[in-house]
């Protein structure tokens, strides 16, 4: 079944609240990552955390509420890498939505 | 170390379930590159078609099961432990949707065994999450689990097998209707037995299953064998009418709790 034009058939408006709420559930999820014996999120929080160290390494909880050491500058990297990654992609599909009726 | 998928799939008077096997299969190969084994029986077998699983299991129907008039043949899940030939297995129901990489990193994140406790319904944003009576447990979800071999997770799916024998007496004490046997209510306890009653975080996936519900349809957008991108249209009720809503999504995993809207995907 053509979804076009079943969606012209049957009157169907684009729910963009429903749409936001699947790509926050969508992008979310590709924002975790394992590294280093833990799970982490690469969030503002944690991306912040870590800038504002300086030390080699860092002691952190991770996702579990397990306290892991890190070696501080390569979790960085990876988060920033993988936040701005999930972010273009999470940004370009809403704007690809943002244009449906 | 030896990865894999595992699928269980026993035909019904309703639903080929061997036929929603391989079609979960092909995209399990495709998406996640793992070899798929399925557990099934003789009489399923006999839908089979051109698709070679890595391996094909059979076993002997548990058919005491009923729902919605037809048989349900989901017992016997416990012996997911005993029956995979992987070291690390990724067990899934046939109807679970793969379109994308995401279930790879169950592997990584859980230690030896994990899975859902938290879900999301597309269309239906903060739906109220199942439970297993008032006074009892939040349910974990069958639907999507990854286990390695270890004694931890042989534990566990010893439990299950102790829970799906005493299915009544656990529905007594947890005050759920014992009628129809659900996997998911016997992971929630057998999970919480294991540990000693309680949960442990590291055996929880970090982000919730995403179902397509009750009143929800699911169009593939185009015909292409490995297609990932989908309208969701629902319907919504409003002052005695039906407003039809639609969402579009893309490479996105899904578990598709009506069968018939998965049978559909299928062609």
């Amino acid at each position: 079944m053509d979804p076009d034009k079943l969606i012209k058939e049957a009157k169907a408006r684009f729910e963009h609240k429903s749409a936001k709420a699947y790509l926050q559930e969508k992008y979310s999820n590709k924002l975790q990552i394992a590294d280093q014996g833990g799970l982490w999120k690469a969030d503002p929080q944690t991306i912040t955390l870590l800038q504002s160290f300086n030390a080699k390494t860092v002691i952190l909880v991770d996702t579990f509420g397990n306290v892991v050491e890190v070696d501080r500058k390569e979790l960085l990297e990876k988060l920033k890498a993988l936040y701005q990654y999930v972010m273009k992609e999470w940004h370009d599909e809403l704007k690809e939505l943002e244009g449906k009726r | 170390m030896s990865r894999g998928a595992l699928l269980f799939a026993f035909n019904n008077e309703k639903y080929d379930y061997y036929a929603m096997a391989e079609y979960t299969a092909k995209r399990i190969n495709h998406f996640l590159d793992l070899p798929v084994t399925i557990v099934t029986d003789e009489k399923s077998l006999s839908s089979k078609t051109n698709y070679d699983f890595d391996k094909v299991i059979t076993v002997e129907a548990d058919t005491t099961n009923k729902r919605d008039q037809a048989t349900w043949i989901n017992k016997g899940r416990y012996q997911a432990y005993q029956l995979s030939p992987y070291q690390e297995t990724l067990l899934l129901d046939v109807d679970y949707v793969v379109n994308s990489d995401l279930l790879s990193k169950t592997f990584v994140v859980g230690d030896d065994f994990c899975c859902h406790d938290t879900t999301s319904f597309l269309m239906y944003p903060g739906a109220p999450q199942e439970i297993l009576s008032s006074y009892s447990f939040k349910t974990l979800w069958a639907t999507v689990v990854m286990f390695k071999k270890t004694d931890r997770a042989r534990q566990i799916f010893e439990c299950l097998e102790m829970i799906q024998k005493n299915y009544d007496h656990y529905a007594n004490i947890h005050s759920f209707i014992a009628g129809v046997y659900r996997n998911d209510y016997a992971l929630t306890l057998a999970l919480r037995i294991a540990n000693g009653h309680s949960l442990l975080p590291r055996d929880i996936i970090p982000w919730n299953l995403l179902h397509v519900g009750k009143n929800t349809q699911v169009y593939a957008n185009n015909n292409t064998v490995y297609n990932t991108e989908y309208t969701v249209m629902f319907d919504n009720w409003k002052k005695g009418k039906i407003r039809k809503e639609y969402i579009t999504i893309k490479d996105c995993d899904f578990h598709v709790m009506n069968k018939d809207i998965f049978v559909e995907l299928m062609q």
